[in-house]
Order: structure tokens, then C-alpha cells, then sequence
């Protein structure tokens, strides 16, 4: 018996499988990024086209006929503003967290995690009355503070997850040499997780980005986001899906940039710090 | 920088004379934990309000006090009941699903010689995706005149129905776009348990020889078991609170098919009006994901890693 024909046969059929998978998981998005290139007569083919000549049409109709940048703008005030907020105060927090020691810390910690994990249809009902009263409905304000709502309580878990990680020795040597415990937080703890907190932001960006529920239901002409726009495409009397194709490509590749980015920490930060690499 | 060891001391131990002085660990922790008590204990606070009251948004938005009206409506509704059974069974097959194929994806990818890093990415990328995206993209390749696979499934012979039209297929379509998003996570979770099976014990077994299956059973699975079911509860956590694909695709149509338990809620709230009984719905689904939740928590704590 020949051990490394065996070997090879294996990593053979291993292959063979792989290709498979890659099919089912790319040919999806392959085929939307493909269609947005595509004419509309070449789009309308009853037998789907592979080889056609490339078009810009359905990007430059976009442009012309919708507010598509107004959309792009909205997305990144409402996407970009939560994040930043939720990844400061979850810096601060999560540290505070992390390093102190009080009775009921277990209980603060279950509150902040049930928070994250509350099912967006609950959560939706009381701010969309609450917003009515406070004028926050078709704002962008109201959206940054919709988005918190799983934005802050997913940064403060996580960096607490991140700043445990890292031994309170490097602080106190900090300390030893004369810092202050807030410069030995600001000097030494937070540049050495400068990887999570990186990791945090993208995930609260992708999070807030990719939301449909909260800004269908809170958003209206002057704060609509991407997805939303993309939505409505959907909905008109023709079904156009050129421009479909077109506006998703616009909302997912951003996303799949910035997350493949920091795919080293992903593990970490999306099982709230439950497994790391 | 004025370094002085003496207040190195201070800064470390507790203040032994004075009033009570609040650390700065505190200090960053309060006002940050007030916010958050503002954006979900006052929300929540206030859907248990509106869960005892007949919530009318006909001019203007007024109260009537119901009492447990909504409460004993929702455990007698039939609809609502329907709706949690079909949601607890779209729930268990799509976690179910994702977790089978993100475990085999997992121990593909983890055998890989070459172009692990690459496929991984490459496998990585659905789950980056909007939902709702993924619902349109859904929505355009089961098109019954120009979708990609309804073409392929119509001209094999597989399925010749509208798939989102016909209630039986438009259940199944909708767990397997949800199933194409997130096996991607399950499998990178596991793969990241797969990477911390300790070498010198596998190659000790393969010494012993021990098969590849029995290496698997014997070494593998007792280490990866826990991160498996941390995968498992972190998936359906979000199971559970999302459902925009659903709700872009078919919204719960057509008839009932894929009306689960937070569309219900959803056209409760906003096609029928229905507040209050709506924020007694909510308030059950709440319950549920808390469960969830407390089982995490749990694993977390035997894992050592939530104090």
C-alpha cells in the first residue's frame, strides 16, 4: 500500500468537496455582482446568460433616479455615529468592568448581555412609541439611538471580554513607574487592545449598516438608509432587478472588505468573547 | 510625569479615612451603565405599560387601561399559537441545519493543505451580508421568469412551482437562505475550537493507531464539544431576534406558511394597529430569548470566562 497515494487521494476528494461548498456559498453573490454588470435585455434572458458585454446602466440609472448618495450619507451618519459612540463608551465601560470587583457583578453582567440579545420586534414596539412623543421618528438621531440600543451593550461585553484578557501586571508596572491608574488605562491597556477595539467598531459598523428593521419602521424620506432603498426597489409595480443587483452590490461589498479585515479576531468578537483564537 | 510611590499605594488600596470615594473602575463604569439603562430598562419598563392597555394610535397616541386583556387573549389565540409552533420549527431547522454544515464545513476547511486562508474568506463572505440583501438576492434567483436556480431546479426537473408562491417550498426556501448567511459562523467558530485540539495528543493517537474517526471521537469532539455549543447558543440568539429575510421575502405568506412569531408581532404592531396585544407578544418572545440568554451565561461561567 502506498501511503502517500492515499494521501493525495484523500486531499483529492477533500478538494472536490471544497469546490462544491464554494459553489453553494459564492455562486449567489457571484450572480448578483454579475447581473448588476448586465443589460437589461441581457438581464431578461429567460436562459441565464454567463458571457455578455458589461454595463454600467443599472449603476448610473440608480444614481439619476434615486437619491442614492442622500441613502449612502444617511447610512453612514446613522451606522458611523452609533459606532463611534457605542465603541468610546464601551472602551470606557468595558474597562471599568473588567477591572473591578463588586457584589452583583454577574447580574450587571447578565443585564448587559440580555440587552444584545433582545429580539429586534420587542424592542422596536416601545421606541417607535416612545420616539412618536420625542419627535425622533425620519431622524437620523433617532436611528443613532435606535442602533445603541445592540450596539452598546454588544461593545461594553466585548471589550470587558478583551481588556480580561490582558494581565493587570502591565498596568501595574505602569503604575509602578508613576502613572496614574487612568494612564495606565489610556497608555498601556487601551493601545495593547487596539486589535479588539478595531475588531469591535467593524462588527458595530456592520451591524448598524446592514439593519433593516429598525430603519424601516423609524426612518422616513430624510433619514433613509441603503437597505431601505434597496427594499423599495423590490416593492415598486416592476421589479427591477438590475438596479436590485446594483444597490446590493453597494451595500455588501463595503462589509465584506472591512470583516474579512479583521478576520484574524472575528471568532472573539462575534461570540462575545466566549472563544478565542 | 511626577512620580511619587506614594501614590502608587494610595491608587491601590482603599481609603481608610474619609467618606466613601468611588474608584475610577466606577467611575467609567456608572454613567456608561445609566445610558444603557435609559435605551433598554426604560423600553422595556415601558412595553410591560403598554402590555396592560389598549394602545390606539388614531389621533394621537392614547392609553386605555386593559388589564390582563391582552395577556389572556395572546394564550388563546390561535394564530399567535401557530405562529410560536412555526416559529420554534423554522427556528430548530435553521440552527440545526447550520449547525450540521458548519461542523462539516469546519473539518473540511481545517484538512485543507493549500488555500486554507483563501477558502476560508472566500466561505466567510455570505455572513457579512445585510439580510435583508440576502432576501432580494432570494427573491431574484427563485424569480419564477429570470431566477438563476429557479431556471436550474424548472429545467432538471427538480421543482417546476413559483418557490416563494407555493407554501411547502416557500417555508424551505427561506430556512436555506438563512441557513446559506450563517452556517459561515458556525463553521468559523469550530474551526477555531478544530485549531486548539492539542497536536501532540492527536499525533500520540495516530501513533496508537487510531483511525481518522476515532481520532475524531475520542480527541476532537471531547475538546470542541464546548465551543460547538457556544456556537450553537450565539446562533440562536440571533435566530431568534432576527427576521428580515422573512420579512422581505414572503412576510409570512403565502397564507400562513412562514408566519413565524416576530412577523406576527410585526403586522400586530404596524398593519393592524394592535399595540398593546402586540407589546404582550413581544413581551413572551422576550421571555424566550432571556432563556437563551441564561443558558450562554451558564456555559460561560463552567468555561470560567464570565465572573
Amino acid at each position: 500500500m502506498n501511503g502517500s497515494n492515499a494521501a493525495r487521494g484523500k486531499q483529492a476528494v477533500l478538494y472536490g468537496i471544497l469546490v462544491l461548498v464554494l459553489l453553494w456559498t459564492l455562486v449567489p453573490i457571484f450572480w448578483m455582482v454579475l447581473s448588476s454588470f448586465k443589460s437589461s435585455a441581457d438581464l431578461l434572458s429567460t436562459t441565464p446568460k454567463v458571457i455578455f458585454t458589461p454595463s454600467l446602466e443599472h449603476y448610473i440609472a440608480l444614481f439619476a433616479t434615486s437619491n442614492l448618495w442622500g441613502y449612502i450619507q444617511n447610512s453612514l451618519l446613522a451606522a458611523g455615529i452609533s459606532t463611534v459612540i457605542a465603541v468610546v463608551l464601551g472602551c470606557l465601560a468595558g474597562y471599568g468592568l473588567s477591572r473591578s470587583d463588586f457584589r452583583g457583578k454577574h447580574h450587571v453582567a447578565f443585564w448587559i448581555i440580555s440587552t444584545r440579545m433582545a429580539p429586534i420586534a420587542a424592542v422596536i414596539l416601545p421606541l417607535f412609541i416612545l420616539f412618536r412623543y420625542a419627535g425622533l421618528l425620519d431622524t437620523t438621531a433617532g436611528l443613532v439611538i435606535a442602533y445603541l440600543t445592540f450596539n452598546l451593550p454588544f461593545a461594553i461585553w466585548i471589550m470587558n471580554a478583551f481588556f480580561a484578557d490582558l494581565p493587570p501586571a502591565l498596568e501595574q508596572a505602569a503604575m509602578v513607574d508613576g502613572a496614574t491608574k487612568f494612564q495606565a488605562f489610556w497608555r498601556v491597556a487601551l493601545p495593547v487592545t487596539a486589535p479588539g477595539i478595531v475588531t469591535t467598531a467593524i462588527l458595530c459598523l456592520v451591524f448598524s449598516w446592514n439593519d433593516y428593521a429598525f430603519a424601516v419602521t423609524f426612518a422616513g424620506p430624510d433619514s433613509q438608509t441603503l437597505p431601505i432603498a434597496a427594499a423599495q426597489l423590490n416593492t415598486q409595480t416592476g421589479l427591477n432587478w438590475g438596479q436590485l443587483s446594483a444597490i446590493g452590490t453597494i451595500v455588501v461589498l463595503p462589509m465584506m472588505v472591512v470583516g474579512l479585515a479583521v478576520r484574524r479576531y472575528l471568532v472573539a468578537g462575534l461570540t462575545l468573547g466566549a472563544v478565542k483564537e | 510625569m511626577a512620580a511619587t510611590p506614594a501614590a502608587e499605594n494610595q491608587s491601590r488600596r482603599q481609603p481608610k479615612n474619609g467618606g466613601p470615594r468611588i474608584s475610577l473602575e466606577m467611575k467609567m463604569l456608572l454613567p456608561v451603565l445609566f445610558l444603557l439603562a435609559l435605551l433598554s430598562l426604560f423600553p422595556f419598563l415601558y412595553i410591560i405599560f403598554m402590555s396592560f392597555n389598549t394602545v390606539s394610535m388614531i389621533g394621537g397616541i392614547s392609553f386605555d387601561f386593559a388589564g390582563l386583556d391582552n395577556w389572556t387573549r395572546m394564550f388563546t389565540d390561535e394564530v399567535v399559537g401557530a405562529a410560536w409552533l412555526r416559529g420554534i420549527l423554522y427556528f430548530l431547522a435553521t440552527v440545526g441545519l447550520e449547525l450540521v454544515l458548519g461542523i462539516g464545513m469546519a473539518l473540511l476547511v481545517h484538512e485543507l493543505v493549500w488555500g486554507k486562508n483563501l477558502a476560508l474568506s472566500l466561505l466567510l463572505l455570505p455572513m457579512f451580508m445585510a439580510p435583508v440583501i440576502v432576501g432580494l438576492l432570494g427573491r431574484f434567483l427563485t424569480d419564477g421568469t429570470y431566477g438563476l436556480y429557479a431556471w436550474f431546479l424548472n429545467t432538471t426537473g427538480v421543482f417546476q412551482q413559483d418557490i416563494l408562491g407555493t407554501p411547502s417550498s416557500a417555508l424551505l426556501a427561506v430556512i436555506l437562505m438563512d441557513v446559506w448567511e450563517w452556517t459561515p459562523l458556525i463553521m468559523l467558530i469550530v474551526l477555531a475550537g478544530l485549531s486548539s485540539v492539542d497536536q501532540a495528543t492527536l499525533e500520540a493517537a495516530k501513533v496508537d493507531g487510531a483511525g481518522y474517526w476515532q481520532r475524531l471521537r475520542h480527541v476532537v469532539v471531547p475538546a470542541v464539544s464546548g465551543i460547538v455549543v457556544v456556537a450553537l447558543l450565539i446562533r440562536s440568539m440571533d435566530a431568534i431576534r432576527y427576521f428580515d429575510v422573512i420579512f422581505i421575502t414572503t412576510n409570512g405568506g403565502p397564507g400562513n406558511a412562514t408566519k413565524i412569531i416576530p412577523i406576527r408581532l410585526y403586522e400586530t404592531a404596524f398593519r393592524f394597529f394592535d399595540l398593546g396585544y402586540a407589546a404582550a407578544i413581544g413581551l413572551g418572545m422576550l421571555a424566550f430569548s432571556i432563556l437563551v440568554a441564561n443558558a450562554f451565561v451558564a456555559i460561560l461561567k463552567r468555561r470560567g470566562l464570565a465572573r
